[in-house]
């Protein structure tokens, strides 16, 4: 296979990665304040895109403020959920949390059926159709914006963890949730400012990837290849995020070109048994000891 | 003197065990008072209550004329408590300046700067080390980080669970416990005179017995 064709797969199988990195970190960040899976991440993902596009359809809204309407929304799904559902069961086992979030998915998809159907609706792009021709390499402008606003919102992220008081909060928390207490964090903020930022991460997401799968009440099954990009990184670990995301979409993208086609799907389940068989605690992870 | 910080009649459980049985004790303003005891007399749980992270079921805490039994954690530290708790828990994974912001947590941005050159001139060597890991301290080092970080805070009252550093000289006045209730109190001079306190803390029965 040529040079040129090889770039344009890893390219687009990076637009891909972007996207589980995204949904990688939205899990890391409700994982590391409330000790959560959130099987409903990519429910909520779904459910604030179709809300950007009904906006989108009845006042023909351009497109950023679709984006904008989307991200408020996730951050008001994000902040209920919290606030109604899982503060309540903070002193429940990770198995109940983990069958409530379950649930939730469930629900969340049952009422985006009952709402926008079972049907797959074209979602407008940012970004034009034609390739572009960088020399003898063509990619898709959809992809190179995918990677683009993903590595933005990164960016942004590493800044407020980093550079903000939130940020250190949310990370000390992480670490040991009664010294945060001790320092003055009220950690309930920090569960609340927790959801409302996953759901906002996941919220971007929904709106960069739809024009790419369509809008569907099946789509937030993307989340489930955000969870191995998680697995893969190193669970916990924001850069693991990263590069578990981008690993696992360049790989799920070259398998088929090796491999026989039909693998494609299975793919991040191998890759993923393949890692923890070698490093049980992920790429980049490290083993945690857990405080009893 | 005016208590700063009074406790009055404290009950603790934890599940059905019992931690605390009505436990009353005073702190002045600028005294420094210890709380003896055996393993599980109850003063870590006794320090837990006051910093908001256990809940009473029964009693008071009056901080400074003001009831804060059943205030948040955090607003107990705005208030003005900072609680260094036993095993020092710094966050292994922040660098020294890192968990010394931390406790600065609920201070103005425009004092941190000061706070954080104080707590570096009080201990040097945490200047020195601010870059590194928390986690990677040597013990004592972790002792000086925890303090300094609860100093961030600028607290009228610190609550020290059994600091390694020799605070004993100074010590003015003493309660101590035995499973849950206060069983001795005075002034540290007559507390070293007790014959309980004697021969369960301070050695004197090995000494008799040796003899």
């Amino acid at each position: 296979m040529s040079t040129a064709a090889l770039v344009h797969v890893v390219v687009s199988g990076l637009a891909t990665g972007s996207i589980y990195a995204l949904m990688a970190i939205s899990l890391v960040i409700v994982y590391n304040a409330t000790r959560t899976l959130n099987f409903a991440q990519g429910e909520m993902l779904m459910v604030s895109t179709f809300v950007g596009w009904t906006a989108h359809q009845w006042l023909r809204l351009p497109l950023p403020l679709i984006m904008l309407v989307a991200v408020v929304a996730a951050a008001l799904l994000g902040w209920l959920i919290e606030r109604a559902v899982i503060r309540h069961s903070i002193a429940a086992t990770h198995f109940d949390v983990l069958i409530i979030t379950l649930g939730l998915s469930l629900v969340l998809r049952a009422a985006a059926v009952l709402a926008w159907t079972h049907d797959e609706f074209p979602f407008p792009s940012f970004f034009a159709d034609r390739p572009i021709a960088l020399g003898p390499v063509r990619v898709a402008p959809v992809s190179l914006g995918i990677i683009g606003g993903s590595l933005l919102l990164m960016l942004a992220l590493y800044g407020l963890f980093r550079g903000t008081r939130l940020g250190r909060a949310m990370r000390a928390v992480a670490q040991n949730q009664r010294a945060a207490r001790l320092m003055g964090i009220s950690v309930e903020r920090v569960y609340s400012a927790s959801w409302i930022l996953a759901a906002v991460v996941g919220g971007i997401a929904g709106v960069l990837i739809a024009p790419v799968i369509f809008l569907s009440s099946k789509m937030g099954l993307v989340a489930i290849n955000g969870f191995t990009a998680a697995v893969l990184g190193g669970f916990g670990s924001m850069p693991g995020a990263v590069v578990g995301g981008m690993l696992l979409g360049v790989i799920e993208n070259l398998a088929p070109l090796y491999l026989p086609s039909g693998i494609k799907h299975s793919v991040p389940f191998l890759l993923m048994i393949a890692i923890l068989l070698v490093r049980p605690s992920g790429v980049l992870g490290r083993a945690r000891r857990r405080k009893v | 003197m005016s208590a700063a910080l009074e406790l009055e009649d404290l009950a603790v459980f934890y599940g059905k065990r019992r931690a605390l049985e009505g436990v009353s004790l005073a702190v002045g303003r600028g005294e420094i008072v210890t709380l003896l005891g055996a393993n599980g007399s109850g003063k870590s749980t006794t320090l837990r209550a006051i910093s908001g992270l256990v809940r009473p079921a029964r009693g008071r805490i009056v901080y400074e004329g003001r009831d804060i039994t059943r205030a948040p954690a955090d607003a107990i530290v705005a208030a003005g408590i900072t609680h260094v708790p036993e095993g020092r828990e710094v966050f292994p994974e922040f660098t020294v300046l890192e968990n010394l912001l931390v406790g600065g947590h609920t201070v103005a941005r425009r004092d941190v700067a000061g706070r954080l050159e104080a707590a570096f001139r009080l201990f040097p060597v945490l200047r020195e080390r601010r870059l590194q890991l928390g986690g990677t301290l040597s013990g004592g080092e972790q002792q000086m980080l925890a303090i300094g970080r609860a100093l961030m805070a600028r607290p009228r009252l610190l609550l020290l669970d059994e600091p390694s550093l020799g605070l004993a000289p100074m010590l003015a006045r003493g309660y101590v416990l035995e499973t849950g209730r206060v069983v001795v109190a005075g002034p540290s001079a007559a507390l070293t005179e007790d014959p309980r306190v004697r021969t369960a803390y301070l050695g004197f029965a090995k000494a008799a017995a040796a003899r």
